[in-house]
């Protein structure tokens, strides 16, 4: 059978996985008494919704013509690299400093986009980390190291 | 109260709030306010927590002045990142970015930030004159409501995310769901168990709104505009007139009046009540178009309405800070942060006790309203002219702020972390055509309605037929569903016809 | 952290042991140096936050160095805990210790931090005064008429609190557990929220510090204070030893406290420093109108009361059998 709306589909899984995962993971949540709906009553009666919206979409997905999930390009590239860019922050910032954290950050986001033109970028970065620590860490007084060695 | 001690007080309002130096740290506060507001990421709650201790060495009057400017401050500048680059800053700006990037989109950026403007600024002078005219009767209104009325009035916001859908209304129902479920991570109040939270402690306080925007919003749609010129040159292409047309101002009067009085009405309640502001404007304002199908096409009235709504809402939210010394959300502790700072204890003694700061301060802010318009007005031709940046260094100050603006909030680098999941997340959204504006209602109102529905269940002794005996909460039942019945006819009338035809 | 795993190791040898006392005597005498930091484990404009200021602005003036506050908030207080914890033990890394953090949180959950071991006590830097309050129209306008009217009524009152094992849950369930007397618990997200209720009568009382306020401006009604002697601005309202209920206080407090590990002389120094602070009238006038009290105590004494504590706690949650269900 031909899949005639792959992004409706894809939607309608999306959906239904977390729903299922939702009622398997919260099983044993106590459901509680009336007066006292316990910690598991309505997460499971959202993740039944899920589910309930996820079989909707698959079978929308199956049997109505809708649009291809493959349309348009999929932007792996700056998809892996903004990623990895917001974990490098989250990993060197304490560490690090704020000017590490920066600087090793936005060059990674930089390799997201062909168009990065890397001498104007090394400016950039510059003016950017002199900004944000003159304002963050001088003017608002966030507890960051500007460098490794503060 | 006598209209001669309304005078009185106002005079001596007035006289606390402008002299010169309360004028400047008004000022001051609006400025900060607007820098941080514009920055995406950087909220106004980080900010006056970082700047807390620097008013230690102010006198109290200053000191609340300008922690309530860069607040208001930041509710202004809050909708330009919206309107210009997609991503809102605060729970108020999200529907902000439905028809305000539309709009940028059009070329008609500076129009809407126009429009953003002096709506704010009519619902600023409104509200404040609210505050100062029936600030204790309006507190006395916001305490007849009980948790059942809280818990009906939620199931009202969440019929509201479905009105704010632009495509699928099934797609829509399931991003409330969802939104609602990451809603409920962390300790649940009533019992302490602790729900999908994986054996993370981050996760316990529940996932916070920042990480979760800057994810959804900022870093995936980073990743969907880096390589995707044919996206975002459609911002920058066309910029046509700065300022909004006669018509525009003409369409935006009635939303601008009915989101004022709507968000200053939801504003004074203390649970919640405001973050439905700027959600209910649109709802009202999509049902009473002539032609609803604009909205989120680039309506104005999209934008002139909520955020007439939010900024009203902004400032009648420090009625209960005012009269009772109760915070309604998170600013409004910081501002009560800073009363104590001062030895000053927050409570109905304050405005005995020390009417000079209770009206300097409720003056305070129609001044710092009007210098926010006369800043922000002149100030748009510079906006727009930022978005000439090229998107491979915009690109990257975004992800910086963002991340940022995460870490700032708790100095917690491991919700810097959660923002890389969301962004993942975000961008499975987008490519999925699923919008996340309806997710981050029932984000918001998830946990509130359980919180809600649980006590009034335990208050009434699991009785639920108090949802319906009283009158507020089956009001609001009652107007949920005929609001769920009108949206979704149109939706099984066409399915039906759908059928029909195959 | 692994440094000080090394000395310990290499503590068997006496030339080691030698210079590690050499180098942290040094380490007391120029202390401090460089800006110390002070982890408050909760949001900036809570009443751990409120006190701290003041003491970290005290500090300051007092050392010529700055105390930055560092607010670590989350997980009722789990998180800057434990960051304060694995700090390095340096003198440079202090912690703003509400009581709850070291007493009621490791016994309710799975605390990656012992309270008694990972920590050193510096000093005792606050009491929180607080008592029962009710709302007017509930009825009962004194401690016993409450006591009796819970009795003749099971259940018909309730009592809204800032959160489950919340000093301000424990309190009204001590009570209940000592009067043998239904009280309906309702908890809240944080006081402000309770307090929003208690005004509005959908609950009827709550033993806070947050109401006391509205007590004055005469909106509710104090029913006793949970302190060892009445408070000055409430001289007619009784506290609960007089009552004939004797101790069953749970008191709010608050120590600094410093990671495992930092040189006694830095610990002696800072303590003696702050008992100084303590007993200005400035400090007391600051931290008064805050309805804070501040015993003087010494770092052995706080560390007697936290053993104290935690044990009294842990009782009064296993015979109240409070738990997270």
């Amino acid at each position: 059978m031909r899949i005639k709306g792959s992004q409706d589909l894809a939607a309608g899984l999306m959906f239904g996985i977390i729903g299922l995962l939702a009622i398997k993971i919260g099983a044993d949540y106590p459901v509680g008494s009336w007066q006292r709906p316990g910690t598991g009553v309505l997460p499971l009666i959202l993740a039944w919704c899920l589910v309930g919206i996820g079989a909707i979409l698959t079978l929308k997905g199956l049997v109505s013509a809708g649009p291809s999930l493959l349309e348009g390009q999929w932007a792996w590239r700056p998809v892996i690299m903004v990623t990895l860019a917001g974990i490098a922050f989250a990993l060197l910032v304490d560490d690090g400093g704020l000017v590490a954290a920066m600087a090793v950050s936005m060059a990674i986001c930089a390799l997201g986009t062909p168009e990065t033109r890397w001498r104007e970028f090394a400016y950039f970065t510059v003016i950017m980390c002199v900004t944000a620590v003159l304002m963050f860490i001088k003017g608002l007084g966030m507890p960051i190291k500007v460098f490794p060695w503060n | 109260m006598e209209l001669t001690d309304l005078f009185s007080n106002l005079a001596l309002g007035f006289s606390v709030a402008a002299t010169p130096a309360n004028m400047f740290w008004c000022l001051m506060g609006a400025l900060v306010g607007t820098a941080i507001g514009v920055l995406p990421g950087v909220g106004p709650v980080a900010t006056m927590a970082l700047l807390l201790p620097t008013t230690y060495y102010l006198p109290p009057e200053g000191a609340l002045i300008m922690l309530a400017g860069i607040y208001y401050g930041a509710q202004y500048g809050g909708s330009t990142t919206a309107i210009l680059i997609n991503l809102p800053g605060e729970s108020s700006s999200v529907v902000t970015v439905l028809d305000g990037y539309q709009m940028a989109k059009q070329g008609r950026a500076g129009a809407a930030l126009a429009i953003a403007a002096i709506g704010s600024f009519f619902a600023g002078c409104v509200a404040t004159v609210a505050i100062a005219v029936a600030a204790p009767p309006l507190t006395k209104v916001a305490q007849k409501f009980a948790p059942a009325d809280y818990c009906s009035l939620m199931v009202l916001g969440l019929v509201f995310a479905i009105v704010l859908a632009r495509g699928s209304v099934v797609k829509a129902l399931g991003m409330v769901f969802l939104g609602m479920l990451l809603g409920l991570v962390g300790t649940d109040v009533n019992t302490g168990n602790l729900r999908y939270t994986f054996g993370i402690s981050d996760l316990f306080d529940g996932i916070g709104f920042v990480p979760l925007v800057m994810g959804l919003f900022g870093m995936a749609e980073i990743m969907a505009n880096m390589t995707n010129a044919e996206r975002r040159d459609l911002v920058t292409s066309k910029v046509t007139g700065l300022m909004p047309t006669w018509a525009d101002l003409k369409a935006s009067a009635m939303p601008v009046l009915r989101g004022t009085i709507l968000g200053g009405f939801l504003g004074i309640l203390p649970g919640g009540g405001a973050v439905l502001a700027s959600f209910s404007s649109y709802t009202v304002e999509k049902k009473l178009a002539k032609d609803p199908s604009r909205f989120g096409k680039g309506a104005i009235e999209g934008v002139a309405g909520p955020e007439s709504a939010n900024n009203a809402a902004a400032q009648t939210s420090f009625i209960p800070m005012l009269t009772l010394g109760i915070p309604s959300n998170a600013v409004m502790a910081m501002m009560i942060g800073g009363m104590m700072i001062h030895g000053i204890v927050p409570g109905p003694q304050v405005m005995t006790d020390r009417p000079g700061l209770f009206w300097g301060m409720i003056a305070s802010m129609w001044l710092g309203n009007l210098m926010l318009i006369v800043l922000n007005l002149p100030m748009i031709g510079l906006w727009v002219r930022m978005l000439m940046v090229p998107y491979r260094l915009m690109s990257v100050a975004i992800l910086f702020f963002c991340c940022i603006g995460v870490y700032s909030l708790n100095n917690s680098a491991n919700e810097v972390l959660f923002i890389a999941v969301f962004g993942l997340l975000g961008y499975l959204f987008f490519k999925l055509d699923c919008e996340p504006a309806p997710l981050l209602l029932g984000f918001i109102l998830g946990p509130l309605l359980e919180v809600y529905m649980r006590r009034a269940m335990l208050l009434s002794r699991g009785d639920a037929m108090v949802f319906i005996e009283r009158p507020l909460s089956a009001s609001f039942l009652a107007l949920a569903a005929v609001l769920l019945v009108i949206v979704l006819l149109p939706n099984i009338r066409k399915a039906r016809e759908v059928a029909f035809v195959e | 952290m692994r440094r000080r795993k090394l000395l310990t190791a290499g503590g068997a040898l006496a030339a080691a042991a030698i210079v590690r006392n050499g180098t942290a005597l040094a380490q007391a005498q120029n202390w401090p140096d460089k800006p110390v930091k002070l982890i408050v484990p909760y949001a900036p404009g809570g009443a751990s936050d409120l006190m701290a200021r003041p003491w970290a602005e005290k500090l300051s003036q007092a050392y010529g160095q700055q105390f930055v506050i560092e607010n670590r908030g989350g997980a009722g207080g789990m998180i800057g805990t434990e960051a304060a914890a694995k700090s390095p033990p340096d003198g440079y890394t202090l912690f703003f210790a509400p009581g709850g953090t070291l007493t009621v949180l490791p016994l309710m959950r799975k605390a990656p931090y012992d309270p008694i071991k990972s920590f050193t006590p510096i000093a005792r830097v606050g009491d929180l005064v607080c008592g029962f309050v009710i709302h007017p129209s509930a009825g009962p306008k004194t401690f016993k008429d409450m006591i009796a009217f819970a009795k003749a009524n099971p259940g018909k009152l309730a009592y809204g609190s800032a959160g489950l094992g919340t000093s301000s849950q424990l309190r009204v369930e001590m009570l209940k557990h000592r009067a043998k007397i239904d009280i309906l618990h309702v908890p809240y997200r944080g006081s402000a929220d309770a307090l929003t209720d208690l005004l509005a009568n959908n609950v009827q009382t709550m033993n806070e510090i947050n109401p006391l306020p509205h007590v004055k401006a005469g909106k509710l009604i104090l029913l006793n204070i949970n302190h060892s002697t009445r408070h000055p601005d409430f001289p007619d309202v009784p506290t609960l030893t007089e009552l004939g209920y004797p101790e069953s206080d749970v008191p709010i407090w608050y120590s600094m406290q410093a990671p495992a590990g930092t040189p006694k002389g830095i610990v002696e120094k800072l303590n003696a420093k702050m008992v100084e602070i303590a007993a200005t009238d400035d400090m007391k006038a600051k931290m008064r109108a805050i309805n804070i009290e501040v015993p003087l105590q010494t770092p052995e004494q706080i560390a007697q009361h936290l053993v104290a504590d935690i044990k009294a706690t842990g009782d009064l949650i296993r015979d109240a059998n409070i738990k997270l269900e």
